[in-house]
């Protein structure tokens, strides 16, 4: 009897793993499992084997069909896995068809620049503010130490409304705004278009500027330096190098310009910054007591600093942007290139 | 400014200083150098020689041969110019000249005959007939017989200087001038500055008997004048001349040119006047008279005003003063007598004239930047000794000098300062013997006691006024570089302040990222466009937009007006971009319109922040657009309905304006009006919204209150009703919804249909409505019963009959 179950345990096993689809394999559990099935006739016939072998051979039946079930349903799964994958093999499509829905646009390169540099001005302690564009005299010149005449409003080409109003030709205007109305200590940042009448291949007629000033106590050319160092590094990266010479603007004294590598070029002198490697980024200067006091800030308590650049350059560099007028040409084989 | 290395020389020692370094020095100093420019450039390979013999050509008759001594070698150059000689010496250009007309030099052959290089005229080497005699002919330059063969002609012309084109900043008027650059450059290198010669010898006559000088106006601090009798107009000295024509200053004649040398050399303008022409022997400065004219020698006559300061003789204008000079008194040919003027003008009242009458002279340029007090003194003494060098006249004794006595004369600035203050300012510990050697270097003679400076402003640098103003004179000497590896933390003795966005433009900034990701691309345009943009968009006459700010000197017409309306500019970048065959737009601007209170302007305009969209892209609808402008104000907390919008460049009949709870337009969205798209040569449909983002901007933040999800399942039905074509899905929406009562969970409007069956004016709207209750599972009773409510309710309000299918 022991090695008849054996026997069937043996063949069982070999049956199952040879059964090639789910048809056959049920097959196979009905021949041993089934009603009629072998094992199970066998187990039916357990009365006629010698009561002192029966414990024996009933737990050697039991175990073999165990045996048996637990092939059954491995086998079945691989079957059912094997078929799966079968139908699956059916379904393939070319990956590289174009792809639905609507694809996604651009911002400007102006708009990303900005929102970098406000973010990292942000993260330093400033406040971004705003103001008009449309601007008085005074708060445009008179009050940045250019009185009327002075020689140096031939620095700028401004665009007149009236007498007294006109298009501001900086955003410095927004010192003299934060100045009147903020509190010191403060640090603001000011993004914002400017105007002015020239306009040729390098020049338009309206850019964009980026004003920062901070009023505090203790503020110096160092923190200037150290500030800009900062935003350089953020904006163009570990390798950017500085370069700092001597300037006037009215309403800041010490005045500098700061150079930076070209981006065009990484510096290694390209038309665009005429072979010297670096291109001017940035006007900058500790804040003329001057400018402090005729906003009604205690010039012997607080000094700042102010820097502003012009940003259209620096977007066009970073984004290797072959001609600036693309800024405002708005053609979408251009915009599509800023995904 | 451009000033010249030769010059320089005359006041600093530049002995083993190249060019290039001084313009490196004097950039990193504060005055940059725009460029270097060398007069020998083109000169190379040009020689003087002499022509010892000449044959005609055997083969051609224009040409001849000439055998040439150029002292270190002979040869021949076939010429075809006919003026030269047996004996005439000349410029000669040999292998490798590369002149300044362009033409570059080869030994060649013509027709047999060998010729090792050319000769040159005036016009090859560069110069003209002012700057050397013989110049200007049309030939060869025929030079002196005394130059020696085998100079370089560089040599021989005096054209070997070199000039810098500096940009002078406008708080230094005192470097538009030699002696300041070479100021500078002495305090750079720690070199003493070369006093000039003022003397001259005078004929014992006084200039009071000749010329009087009464000064009426205050816009003129001060006049001084002197006379020269017997003048010699004739070419000045070449070593004179090579200066003027170094830093592009035409020679003329003696008079002249000195006070052209005095300018450039002194940063003081002057002028000369024919004594003969000077009514009443006076000289007046006063303010011009109403209508009176003057005839001056850019061949212009003026008409003058009470604005205008005039240097007059007992009767008439002789000279708008510091501007130009009138025809009638100036130098000519027959002058014999001079007086010449060294003064001083307002540089406002200066820079206004000449802005009235377009005209930026030399002079008036110096002037608006600024002469100062003391400097006519020095350059009047100066200009003597070059006449008396010269021998080009004779001076007689004395100087007339008004002084208008509110103004300050010569070092009497004494400036205190902390030296901590300044170091502070830096953020960089000079050493003190360091600053006040660097000062001192400057002319700022300077002492210090424990922490206190005592600065003594030299004369000419009346833009030192304080502590700030040190510390730049400070570092500028001392050397930016000294920031290079400077350590500390950024703010580290500040106090901390809390960095934070603006509410706008944050805003605006969701907004644009919301439509990137919906396929839009961002624009800029110009706030600045042309008043006829109203037209195009056929805005009514009464339109507020029509009151537009006008730019009193526009660049051109196209950019003469600030913008009330944004569509202009994103129609015509979509015809442009139709224009160039780019297709599937979907454009945006953020950007401002500027809005008068009144015109002309008093007081600032209101500028607002608007979001503009246009899309013109086959396919698109207006409902796309509505879900643009829907999804852009989700994110706001604003409620709003939609009415048809009544802008006028929208089709009516496909357009909505976004109207908030207090009435305001917040913005409209819609098909643009055919006719308009005309006007822009747009022949597809462009859709176009605009938002008012300073509106949106200032609303509190949008809250958010979410329910309990229920447990009980949604059920759903759909419905077709038939309803007249003015039955809005408002209206049914709204209707389903009340008609459910508390059971309503949404409705969604699946189908619209139109045909033949229907009839005209119908249509079929089919719904879906979901249903739900938070307390049980509803009945398909329940269910039947509320959408047998709904439609009851649709056929009482709207005649909605249930569709048969």
């Amino acid at each position: 009897m022991k090695e008849k179950i054996e026997e069937i345990l043996k063949n069982g096993i070999v049956e199952i793993e040879s059964a090639t689809d789910l048809k056959i394999l049920d097959e196979i559990r009905v021949k041993y499992l089934g009603k009629t099935g072998l094992l199970t006739q066998i187990l039916r016939g357990m009365k006629e084997v010698p009561p002192e072998q029966r414990r024996e051979v009933g737990s050697l039946a039991n175990s073999v069909r165990e045996q048996l079930e637990n092939k059954l349903s491995e086998t079945l799964a691989n079957l059912e896995n094997a078929e799966l994958a079968r139908e699956m093999e059916k379904e393939k499509i070319d990956i590289t068809e174009p792809s639905k829905g609507v694809a996604k646009g651009a911002l400007h390169p102006l708009t990303r620049f900005n929102n970098k540099f406000m973010e990292i001005c942000v993260e330093m302690g400033f406040t971004v503010i705003q103001g008009p564009e449309v601007e008085t005299d005074y708060y445009n010149f008179e009050a940045l130490n250019v009185p009327k005449n002075h020689p140096a409003r031939d620095m700028q080409d401004t665009f007149f409304i009236t007498d007294n109003i006109l298009l501001r030709s900086q955003t410095s205007n927004m010192q003299v705004r934060a100045m009147e109305t903020m509190k010191p200590p403060f640090k603001i940042v000011c993004p914002g278009r400017v105007y002015r009448n020239d306009s040729d291949s390098s020049h338009s007629p309206i850019f964009n500027q980026f004003e920062a000033l901070v009023i505090d106590e203790n503020i110096g050319l160092k923190d200037l330096m150290l500030m800009i160092k900062e935003i350089l590094r953020r904006l163009f990266g570990e390798n950017v190098k500085m370069r700092v010479r001597p300037s006037y603007f009215p309403f800041t004294e010490p005045s500098i310009e700061i150079d930076a590598t070209c981006q065009m070029c990484q510096g290694r002198g390209c038309s665009l910054c005429k072979g010297s490697g670096f291109s001017e980024v940035f006007g900058a200067g500790v804040v003329n007591p001057k400018v402090l006091e005729m906003s009604g800030i205690d010039s012997k308590k607080y000094s700042g600093f102010a820097f502003g650049p012009g940003i259209d350059r620096s977007v066009m560099v970073t984004n290797k942007i072959p001609n600036i007028k693309y800024l405002f040409r708005n053609d979408l084989r251009f915009l599509k290139q800023m995904r | 400014m451009k000033v010249s290395y030769n010059w320089l020389k005359d006041f600093v020692d530049l002995e083993g200083i190249s060019p290039q370094e001084i313009a490196d020095k004097l950039t990193t100093s504060g005055f940059e150098v725009e460029d270097v420019i060398y007069m020998n450039k083109h000169l190379h390979d040009v020689y003087v020689c002499k022509i010892t013999k000449i044959e005609k050509h055997p083969q051609a008759d224009r040409l001849q041969i000439c055998y040439v001594d150029i002292g270190f070698k002979k040869t021949q150059i076939i010429t075809s110019a006919t003026n030269v000689f047996e004996g005439a010496v000349v410029p000669v250009a040999l292998d490798g000249a590369d002149l300044a007309n362009g033409v570059k030099i080869k030994p060649t052959n013509f027709r047999g005959v060998p010729s090792e290089g050319m000769f040159c005229s005036g016009e090859e080497i560069g110069i003209d007939e002012n700057y050397f005699e013989g110049a200007g002919v049309n030939g060869i330059l025929i030079l002196p017989n005394d130059f020696v063969p085998g100079t370089k002609i560089e040599d021989a012309l005096m054209l070997n200087d070199i000039a810098f084109d500096i940009n002078v900043t406008p708080n230094r008027p005192d470097c538009n001038s030699v002696v300041g650059i070479a100021r500078e450059i002495c305090a750079i290198y720690g070199k003493k500055f070369k006093d000039f010669d003022v003397s001259y010898k005078t004929v014992s006559e006084n200039v009071k008997d000749y010329v009087s000088v009464s000064v009426e106006t205050s816009n003129c601090p001060r006049y001084s004048a002197a006379y020269i009798k017997n003048i010699k107009l004739e070419r000045s000295p070449l070593w004179l001349r090579s200066r003027l024509h170094a830093v592009d200053i035409k020679t003329i004649n003696t008079m002249v040119d000195i006070t052209n040398y005095i300018l450039v050399e002194q940063g003081q303008p002057m002028h000369a006047f024919d004594y003969k022409y000077l009514e009443g022997k006076k000289i007046v400065v006063r303010q011009a008279k109403q209508g009176e004219k003057i005839a001056v020698l850019n061949g212009q006559t003026y008409e003058l005003d009470k604005d205008v300061m005039i240097i007059a003789d007992a009767k008439k204008p002789v000279v708008i003063a510091g501007v130009i000079g009138g025809v009638n008194s100036c130098i000519g040919d027959d002058t014999k007598d001079t007086v010449f003027e060294c003064a001083v003008f307002d540089l406002k009242s200066v820079r206004l004239t000449a802005k009235k009458f377009g005209l930026r002279t030399d002079s008036s340029a110096c002037y608006e930047k600024g002469v100062n007090i003391n400097s006519p003194s020095v350059a009047l003494k100066r200009a003597l000794h070059l006449v008396d060098v010269l021998g080009c006249g004779e001076i007689v004794d004395g100087i007339i000098d008004e002084v208008n006595a509110k103004q300050k004369l010569e070092n009497s600035e004494r400036l205190h300062a902390s030296y901590k203050k300044i170091c502070k300012i830096l953020g960089v510990d000079v050493p003190k013997t360091k600053m006040i050697q660097i000062l001192n270097a400057l002319g700022i003679k300077t002492t210090i006691s424990g922490d206190d400076l005592t600065c003594v402003v030299p004369y000419f640098r009346d833009d030192i006024k304080n502590e700030n103003d040190l510390a730049e004179e400070v570092i500028r000497i001392y050397g930016y570089d000294v920031y290079n590896d400077i350590e500390g933390g950024l703010f580290e003795n500040s106090t901390i302040t809390i960095g934070q966005y603006d509410q706008r433009l944050t805003m605006e900034n969701n907004m644009k990222n919301i439509l990137v990701d919906m396929g839009f691309y961002e624009t800029l345009n110009y706030s600045l466009y042309t008043a006829s943009a109203c037209d195009k968009l056929l805005l009514p006459k009464d339109d507020m937009r029509r009151n537009v700010i006008k730019i009193a000197n526009p660049i051109s017409e196209d950019m003469s007006t600030l913008r009330t309306i944004m569509a202009h500019a994103l129609l015509l970048d979509v015809a442009y971009n139709l224009s160039v065959g780019n297709k599937d737009l979907r454009f945006f601007e953020v950007g401002r319109i500027y809005l008068p209170k009144q015109l002309p302007l008093t007081e600032l305009p209101v500028e607002n922040n608007r979001l503009s969209i246009a899309v013109c892209e086959e396919g698109y609808d207006f409902f796309m657009m509505k879900r643009v402008i829907e999804n852009l104000l989700l994110g706001t907390s604003l409620r709003y309905k939609l009415e048809r919008s009544k802008e006028v460049f929208l089709h009516r009949g496909v357009s909505a304006d976004i109207i908030a709870t207090d009435g305001t337009v917040v913005g409209w969205f819609g098909k643009v009006h055919k006719a308009v798209l005309k006007n822009y040569d747009i022949s597809q449909d462009v859709y176009y919204a605009e938002i008012d983002t300073d509106y949106l901007s200032k609303l509190p933040e949008k809250k958010y209150a979410t329910k309990e999800i229920s447990k009980f399942p949604v059920v759903e039905r759909d419905i077709a009703v038939v309803v007249d074509e003015n039955v809005t899905n408002q209206e049914l929406s709204s209707a389903i919804k009340s008609a459910c009562g508390k059971i309503f969970y949404d409705v969604v409007l699946f189908d619209v249909y139109r045909n033949k069956v229907l009839g005209d004016g119908k249509k079929s709207m089919a719904y879906k409505i979901l249903f739900m209750s938070d307390e049980k599972t509803l009945t398909g009773d329940e269910i039947n019963a509320t959408v047998g409510k709904v439609l009851r309710s649709l056929e009482h309000r709207y005649g909605a009959k249930l569709r048969q299918v």
